[in-house]
């Protein structure tokens, strides 16, 4: 009975809960690295640097200039350690995805290759 | 409406309690660790059961994900049957069959049973004692079950809705919780609570989504408002969100966010009393900018709130040029980084010069006036109207919003919620008649904070007077109030040997007063009703009019009602009228506590379960009765401070030689005072006795004033034979003084006739008796005492001739 309430479980709720739990990890890995805020605000001065010292004339643009630019490297190397990061995860979750229905066929599969004596 | 033993639901929760077990995870998480490193080391020894443990650390590691993902807790089953939303721990105690007689001790083994338990006194032998009583069947119990399981909004039928079933199942239920001082609807509130509480536990540990690590880039530094400020959006992460249960509260909120979000003044002032929740207002706000996943314009979220820190900032700038540089500094600062908000708490410590305050109005009131730097402010209302009135300007450019204090349900809940805090800090458990009592007597006793806060100090304080089993209950509150609030507040009717007392209450009283028989019996039926519940709770336990002639024991039975009814001769709180007899004396009566601590409102603040004695009240000037009229009508005073004196726990006593002549009249002529008291009032508020009193210098009764009084009572004199027995307890009271050097008087009788031919008085009733025992019988106690002539065990008796000699 306990396997066969697993292997309901498996087939039926199951891949949907790991899929559901899949997006909940992408969507806080998205959150901890701050990808729409970064791309919103993507050339916007570097913590406001320029804001406070520089005057108008173009000695305050190209302040602020500088901080955009500056801004823009450090958010886009951001942007692109975590977007490698997303791309990772959802690898690693699509994998798991497709190799969901196979587990418990891996299990005998093991077995039967044990008692076949298959040697790596 | 059947249990399904067997129902997967059942299965999976009796399984998950064995799986879910902490250590029989940790074994299978050791198992697959071990089964992938035998498989790894098998498949370089070329060796085939590589195979085998590989097939096995997967088998565990689907056994693991399938126990943490489903089986701990099984989720609530779409059917809505009883199987669908048993919670787990019932579906994992449950018996096969059960019966009504096996359900208290399943649901004693669940969280939710066993709060109710705790903090409700549902105990596992009351519910035991009450299904002994209901039918075998189960399904009717299972029934009202699910009915209170919806009528609750709960998710799952637990411990505490079973429970709650059994009671609304049980014929007498009512009259059972009442005998526990509860109400269907506080077990229907207990369910509601633990359900709250454990949806908190649940939200602990789910990651919000908070912005992230590149969050602030946009923003700017802050390190001089970092020192001088605290940020209260970043202490508000992490633990379990702050809680509104105010609707005026949620309005304001949502007002905050239209202001901020608006073109308009990016400011908002906070108005409203201490403990009135504004504080709390702030910090929900504070979380709700950080939320990513709030609904909010873009140029509100992530802003962050800091509070700044009026003393620190003085302290460091001590030269007024300083702190206002200073603060232009701080403010600035926020400004160029574009996401913080100021908070000014107590934000009269900007606007007026003070120790720890000072006035920088002239440099807030241009940023506040432009606009461009949001700021919060919370003051109280008065502070408000004092800076309004110094600074119109200022006010006006505020978008004052006025925050109310909670209701009593709302105050409830706002208990419930900060209870789990309270008793993480204490290590105590509170019960809900500590919650009840904690609104109750912070109402009446707490007068410098609002609710919820004031409910909520109290309950924190009660925290440090929980019984030796770690509980707070009703009496830690009472005794925490007691404690702190220096008021003794557990007087009263409220045990059996108080109940005891007053049935014998005129025994009692008559053990210390000679005759007033009639006076001692109304004022004892009165006493009985009020303690019997049959009394009116806004108005105080009892108010008398004692009207009689001088030495007659008006004081003295004041004093035993004070003994039988609150413990103690001290419990009185005794004003002379005589001493108010001009218009601008009312002052005096109710002068603030802190000014006058013999005041009639600063004694009963201190010490609320008394006897007020207000002698010769007909000496009193007319404004200070009408004074006293509210006091006798509604239970209350207000002080020169406008702050509420609750007098409704109190008796209060008025005693008058008003009419004396006229009593003495009445006994002379042989008439029985009960007879003629209708007579005698209506004498009283005749313009014959007005005349005689203006005459006298006195004010004349009004009957709005008479009508006021629960019971007038008639004073009748004393006769020499009275003036014998009131020598007797004298005697008696000497006696008691000498019981320690265990030295005895006794006195002849012939002795005791010329004492109370001495000391009898017909104006002055028996008060001269005092005097003329003193004079004789204890200065001769004295003479033998110090000469020698009576030593431990002795007996002095007094005769005639030493009375004669002392005379």
């Amino acid at each position: 009975m306990f396997m066969v309430d697993m292997l309901t479980w498996w087939y039926s709720r199951g891949w949907g809960v790991f899929v559901s739990g899949l997006k909940t990890r992408l969507r806080d890995s998205a959150d901890f690295f701050s990808i729409g805020q970064l791309l919103r605000t993507l050339f916007k001065p570097y913590r406001q640097i320029s804001a406070g010292t520089s005057g108008g004339g173009m000695s305050g643009f190209l302040d602020r200039l500088v901080s955009r630019i500056v801004g823009f490297f450090v958010r886009f190397f951001i942007i692109i350690f975590g977007a490698i990061a997303l791309f990772v995860e959802v690898l690693v979750g699509v994998i798991m995805i497709v190799l969901w229905p196979t587990a418990p066929v891996l299990i005998i599969a093991g077995v039967v290759m044990t008692v076949m004596g298959v040697k790596l | 409406m059947m249990f399904d033993y067997g129902g997967i639901r059942a299965r999976e929760a009796r399984l998950g309690k064995k799986l879910g077990a902490k250590p029989v995870m940790l074994l299978f998480i050791v198992l697959i660790v071990a089964f992938l490193i035998m498989g790894g080391c098998l498949i370089f020894v070329h060796n085939s059961l590589c195979w085998v443990c590989f097939s096995l650390a997967i088998l565990f590691g689907m056994i693991v994900y399938w126990t943490k993902q489903e089986l701990v807790p099984v989720p609530v089953g779409k059917g809505g049957g009883l199987n669908d939303v048993l919670s787990n721990d019932l579906l994992a105690a449950m018996p096969r069959n059960p019966r009504p007689a096996d359900l208290p001790a399943v649901i004693l083994k669940t969280n939710s049973g066993q709060f109710m338990a705790v903090r409700y006194g549902i105990s596992g032998q009351l519910l035991d004692a009450l299904v002994r009583d209901l039918p075998e069947n189960v399904g009717p119990i299972f029934e009202a079950a699910l009915k209170i399981r919806e009528g609750t909004d709960s998710e799952e039928l637990d411990g505490a809705v079973l429970a709650a079933a059994i009671i609304a199942s049980h014929p007498n239920h009512e009259a059972v919780l009442r005998q526990m001082r509860l109400e269907m609807k506080d077990v229907l509130d207990g369910v509601v609570w633990f359900n709250y509480l454990n949806g908190l536990v649940r939200s602990v540990g789910k990651r919000e989504h908070s912005g992230g690590i590149a969050r602030d880039l946009s923003f700017g530094y802050i390190p001089t408002l970092q020192r001088f400020g605290q940020n209260i959006s970043m202490e508000q992460g992490g633990g379990p969100k702050t809680q509104i249960h105010q609707s005026a509260h949620k309005e304001i909120v949502e007002q905050m966010i239209s202001i901020f979000s608006g073109g308009g003044r990016q400011n908002v002032a906070l108005v409203g009393a201490e403990g009135s929740g504004r504080s709390t207002i702030v910090k929900a706000f504070a979380e709700i900018l950080l939320n990513a996943d709030s609904k909010l314009p873009s140029d509100l979220q992530f802003r962050q709130i800091f509070k700044l820190d009026a003393a620190a900032m003085i302290s460091s700038a001590p030269e007024r040029g300083q702190i206002e540089g200073l603060v232009m500094h701080i403010l600035g600062e926020a400004f160029a980084a574009k996401n913080i908000i100021i908070w000014l708490d107590n934000a009269q410590l900007f606007f007026e010069d003070g120790v720890g305050s000072v006035d920088i109005s002239n440099v807030l009131l241009p940023v506040i006036e432009a606009g461009r730097l949001r700021v919060i402010m919370t003051m109280d209302q008065q502070k408000f109207l004092e800076i309004s009135a110094r600074n119109s300007q200022l006010a006006n450019a505020l978008n004052k919003i006025q925050v109310p204090p909670a209701n009593e349900e709302e105050t409830m809940k706002v208990l419930q919620d900060q209870v789990p805090v309270l008793e993480y800090q204490h290590k105590v458990s509170y019960t809900i008649w500590a919650l009840k009592e904690a609104y109750r007597l912070s109402a009446k006793y707490i007068h410098d904070l609002e609710m919820p806060g004031k409910a909520l100090s109290l309950l924190d304080t009660a925290g440090e007077y929980a019984s030796p089993s770690r509980l707070v209950t009703a009496e830690s509150v009472q005794e925490a109030v007691e404690k702190t609030a220096g008021v003794k507040v557990s007087g009263g009717v409220t045990s059996d040997d108080d109940k005891s007392r007053l049935l014998n209450m005129e025994e009692l009283i008559h053990q210390r007063m000679i005759d007033q028989v009639d006076a001692v019996k109304t004022v004892s039926d009165a006493m009985r009703r009020s303690a019997a519940g049959v009394r009116n709770e806004s108005r105080p336990i009892g108010t008398f009019l004692f009207l009689g002639p001088t030495g007659v024991g008006k004081t003295e039975l004041a004093k035993a009602l004070s003994e039988v009814y609150f413990n103690g001769e001290s419990h009185i709180v005794r004003v002379d009228l005589n001493e108010f007899v001009s218009g601008n004396d009312v002052s005096r009566l109710i002068a603030d506590a802190t000014e006058d601590e013999m005041s009639l409102t600063a004694q009963v603040l201190k010490q609320p379960f008394s006897v007020v004695l207000l002698d010769e009240i007909e000496k009193a000037h007319p404004q200070v009765l009408t004074t006293l009229l509210q006091m006798l009508d509604e239970g209350v005073l207000r002080d020169v401070r406008g702050r509420e004196v609750s007098f409704r726990d109190t008796i209060v006593i008025a005693t008058s030689n008003a009419g004396a002549e006229r009593i003495r009249e009445y006994v002379a002529a042989g008439k029985s005072l009960a007879d003629v008291r209708e007579e005698f009032l209506n004498y009283l508020l005749s313009p014959e006795y007005a005349s005689s009193a203006a005459a006298a210098g006195m004010a004349a009764f009004r009957p709005e004033f008479l009508n006021r009084f629960d019971e007038v009572c008639l004073f009748k004199p004393l006769s020499p034979e009275d003036c014998l027995k009131v020598l007797d307890l004298i005697i008696k009271g000497v006696n008691k003084t000498l019981e320690p050097q265990k030295i005895a008087v006794e006195v002849t009788d012939d002795a005791r006739e010329l004492l109370v031919s001495a000391g009898y008085d017909p104006q002055l009733g028996a008060r001269p008796m005092k005097r003329i025992v003193s004079k004789t019988v204890e200065n001769l106690v004295a003479k033998a005492v110090l000469s020698g002539a009576a030593s431990s065990g002795a007996t002095i008796t007094v005769t005639r001739e030493m009375v004669e000699a002392e005379l």
